[in-house]
């Protein structure tokens, strides 16, 4: 019983990094029916910031907020080379296209800093830990939970109570009829990649702590993460996005505890399984990415 | 032969043809290559072409289908493993995996054998991922297949990577021999011909058509009686069996597998090429191949020497900010971001050498076929619908409906918007469930039938707001039908291509594309695709909209004839009264999901609820 409450703990705050992410996708989803493959370029862009800021000697304090920036005005750049270009195409080029800006900014990276995993410091409190009973609670895991709870709140304000957030919703109900009912697209399109940036840039904040280094493909895994997330709440849905987190998280923690050693590092490769299994067994129904037809 | 491929000459000959002209081409052109710059050049075109073997392997799937597929190197990992377990000798796996099951480690097989076997096991897993990508109900475009292919690639990857008894783990894998273990080059050409081969003959034959057109438009294809997820299997199959092929011959060249080998790089490689070259055409996949490799080469190379590979030599050359190690990889990834923003359809899009040159020297100069006869004897079992109710959520679409056609009869169903007309049709022919009530013809009950089945029974229709096969010529349009009804509609009388063509007035259009077409002629291509079905019944959903009055005139015509020629009964959707009782024998008014009345069209026009609810709601 402990051990499944401490399980669960665990997988909450796993999970919360994965809410936010998959957030984050099902926006995008939402406005442009685009499976963002590169929904982790933001942690890549942002993990190189950070380092470069910790070579300046910064402090977490200044290195925080920059990432938040950076990831935001990455997003919003990503849009106008490569998204806004593609607005409107069908759904194999926009998945493709995605899949390239991954590529080009792994391999600018390879090419400008180097292949090599860069290390920088993480704060000092991401380890420790408090009990509670018999517990033993993250300081960590606390923090990610409390902030993507106060994210997830604004954001909900943001959806329910904004001109921005009625048109991000309309838009993720039904994007054609949201276009013809004089939802600027364009605008709409904007917003969601940079609100998708900013969550991108908390999750990766959590991301960046935990991990201590970067490399080219640092944003692939929350990338992945991400986008299954996504696709177990339901793509187009925002709350399926958050609670696809949370269970991605506990699935994870949970596997992870109680499969055998000798096949613990199939971890993902089960995820994904589930997951197509899912697609397989439950085409449009848990998972609701099937278009309604019209004739 | 005749029922696999429309047209021996344009669809077999010409394709041999193309194929050995492309062959000879990519050969000579490496081999000329190689012996300019020497040994060095050898492995990068062996590579090369097993890369093509790869390349188009996946453009057999997703060319065809339309479906992106991440997977396809996944089985080439599935292909690659069971190739190097058996191929491998006793002694060296005694060394790596001795403890692999089933005793694998003692086996030993010739290579050739041990390709054969790859080939089968991995069409095995081919089978079943197929059937899961059935289910998922991959179309054209479909997400759910991208993440059902993803999955596989990385779960083939995370086995490889965990099961070290077989697979050698992570780090050791495999091994033949270091340096390669492949001694000639002739398995890889003798390969790469019979691919090439395989997917021209493929993409031209009844499968590839039936594959294409549904690509095209899932549903439309559907309701002309093709079952895309038949045709989807054929193309997965084959396409995989020609990816073992090639990445069993890739293990072979390297003379190892490790996990990493067959996983994403490759994946991203590949797919840049097909993507490049266009995954709508062989020749194109081709093309992309050799252009990105040689791309890819020269740019490894301005990676490393800068400039001096031109001989030119400029120390702290202003470039020297672009070539940089890697140089390659930043070359891939804008490719593909280059093309999807700019040519997302590819270098070739869908042009292929055999076609051209079919054009240009295989044709025979066709005559335009004279007008079919229409049919003496014309008589079958009538299409009876009675009590269809259809319930959206909470809003009741049809209440009690119901139609009887007979044979040879012009039914027209008339009624304000919003009455169910265009829902009746749905139900008809399979798009809609009723929640009540039932249809048959004769006596065989077809309630429950999906599209398809329901077009191979002879219920053909067309759409209201077009759904052409728009990237498919207005001929191969029609020819998807007539292959369905060759093979679905025996016993009927099914007409000629050109002839129905030219009875649409579609004949000096014929090899445009759908999406070329103006309105009108979309219009009557629509009309000439569902009369190609050889259908006992042909549902018209307002056939005249946003046509002229005397368009419209020439269609009611045209439609008479046709439905004579093939003997079907039509029944003809419309909110045009003029419209619908110039043309029907009988009529059906529809008000609010009821049959209000039917009758002769005098009868109709007299009946008084008719007045009331139609000149009422719909203002004449």
């Amino acid at each position: 019983m402990t051990e499944l409450l401490q399980n669960l703990i665990d997988g909450l705050g796993r999970g919360s990094i994965y809410a936010l992410l998959a957030l984050g996708v099902a926006v995008i989803f939402g406005v442009m029916h685009l499976l963002n493959f590169a929904h982790g370029e933001m942690i890549t862009v942002s993990g190189y910031a950070a380092y470069w800021a910790f070579q300046q000697g910064w402090s977490w304090w200044i290195v925080v907020p920059l990432i938040l920036v950076v990831s935001v005005l990455t997003s919003l750049a990503i849009d106008q080379v490569a998204f806004r270009r593609v607005r409107g195409a069908d759904d194999f080029t926009l998945l493709l296209t995605s899949f390239g800006v991954h590529f080009v900014v792994f391999s600018l990276f390879l090419l400008y800093v180097s292949a090599s995993v860069k290390n920088f410091s993480r704060p000092g409190w991401v380890t420790d830990t408090y009990k509670v009973g018999s517990l033993r609670i993250e300081v960590f895991d606390t923090v990610v939970i409390g902030v993507t709870i106060i994210t997830l709140l604004l954001v909900s304000l943001l959806l329910q109570r904004t001109m921005f957030g009625l048109a991000l919703r309309a838009a993720a109900a039904d994007f054609d009829t949201a276009r013809l009912m004089g939802v600027r697209s364009d605008n709409v399109i904007r917003g969601a990649f940079g609100l998708s940036g900013l969550l991108a840039g908390i999750a990766g904040v959590f991301w960046l702590m935990r991990a201590g280094q970067t490399t080219p493909s640092a944003g692939l895994d929350p990338m992945l993460k991400g986008v299954l997330a996504a696709l177990i709440g339901g793509l187009g849905s925002l709350r399926g996005a958050v609670l696809g987190g949370l269970a991605l998280g506990m699935a994870e923690v949970l596997l992870r505890s109680r499969l055998p050693d000798s096949i613990a590092g199939l971890t993902e490769g089960v995820v994904f399984l589930l997951i197509a299994l899912l697609f397989i067994f439950r085409p449009g129904g848990f998972v609701s990415v099937a278009h309604a037809e019209r004739v | 032969m005749g029922g696999l491929f429309p047209n021996i000459k344009r669809d077999v000959v010409f394709p041999l043809i193309g194929v050995i002209v492309l062959f000879v081409a990519v050969v000579a052109g490496a081999l000329l290559y190689q012996s300019i710059l020497g040994g060095a050049a050898e492995r990068l075109v062996t590579l090369m072409l097993i890369n093509a073997i790869l390349v188009i392997g996946m453009q057999i799937y997703v060319g065809n289908t339309g479906v992106l597929s991440f997977g396809h190197i996944g089985f080439g990992a599935i292909a690659g493993y069971t190739f190097a377990v058996f191929a491998i000798s006793p002694a060296e796996k005694l060394k790596r995996i001795p403890d692999a099951p089933f005793g694998l480690a003692e086996v030993d097989m010739n290579p050739w054998l041990a390709l054969v076997i790859a080939v089968v096991v991995t069409l095995g897993f081919a089978l079943l991922v197929g059937i899961g990508l059935a289910r998922s109900g991959a179309e054209s475009g479909a997400v759910a297949a991208t993440v059902i292919t993803l999955a596989l690639l990385f779960v083939t990857h995370e086995v490889a990577r965990n099961w070290p008894d077989l697979t050698g783990g992570d780090r050791a894998g495999l091994s033949f021999r270091i340096g390669g273990a492949l001694d000639t080059r002739v398995p890889v050409y003798l390969a790469l011909f019979c691919s090439l081969l395989v997917a021209r003959l493929y993409a031209q034959s009844r499968s590839g058509r039936l594959a294409a057109a549904a690509r095209e438009d899932n549903l439309a294809a559907r309701a002309m009686g093709v079952n895309p997820l038949v045709q989807q299997m054929v193309a997965l199959l084959i396409s995989v069996a020609v990816v073992a092929v090639g990445a069993s011959l890739r293990v072979y060249e390297n003379g190892s597998i490790l996990p990493d080998n067959l996983f994403f790089d490759l994946t991203l490689v590949t797919l840049v090429m097909l993507i490049v070259g266009g995954r709508n055409s062989v020749t194109g996949a081709l093309v992309g191949v050799v252009v990105m490799t040689a791309g890819r080469e020269l740019a490894r190379r301005l990676g490393q020497e800068g400039f001096e590979v031109f001989g030119i030599g400029l120390d702290g050359a202003p470039l020297d900010w672009v070539f940089r190690e890697n140089l390659q990889t930043v070359f891939l990834g804008v490719s593909m971001l280059v093309f999807m923003i700019w040519r997302p359809s590819g270098l070739l899009d869908d042009w292929e050498l055999d076609e051209w040159l079919y054009a240009r020297f295989g044709k025979s100069p066709s005559v335009k076929p004279d007008p079919l006869a229409e049919l003496a004897d014309n008589t079958g079992p009538a299409l009876q619908a009675s009590g269809i109710d259809v319930v959206f959520g909470g809003f009741q679409a049809l209440k009690g409906a119901g139609l009887t056609a007979e044979t040879g009869e012009i039914i027209g169903i008339i009624g304000p918007n919003g009455a169910g007309k265009t829902t009746f049709v749905n139900v008809i022919t399979g798009m809609v469930k009723p929640t009540a009530g039932s249809f048959a013809i004769g006596d065989i009950d077809l309630t429950t039938k999906p599209p398809f089945e329901l077009a191979r029974s002879g219920i053909a229709r067309t759409f209201q707001n077009l759904r052409l096969f728009s990237a498919l010529t207005v001929r191969e349009n029609v020819e998807a039908s007539a292959l369905i009804a060759k093979e679905h509609r025996r016993g009927h009388a099914v007409p000629n291509v050109d002839a129905i063509i030219a009875e649409a007035g579609l004949w000096d259009h014929r090899d445009r594309r759908a999406r070329e077409l103006d309105y009108g002629n979309s219009r009557r291509l629509e009309l000439a695709r569902a009369a190609a079905t050889a259908p006992s019944f042909l549902l018209l959903d307002e056939p005249t909209s946003g046509m002229s009055n005397s368009e419209s005139l020439e269609m009611i015509e045209q439609v008479r004839h046709m439905a004579a020629t093939v003997g079907a009964a039509v029944i003809v959707i419309d909110h045009d009264l003029g419209f619908i009782t110039g043309i029907s024998d009988r009529i059906y008014v529809f008000d609010q999901g009821q049959v209000i009345a039917d009758g002769t069209p005098a009868e109709v026009q007299a009946d008084e609820r008719v007045r009331a609810a139609y000149l009422g709601s719909a203002g004449g």
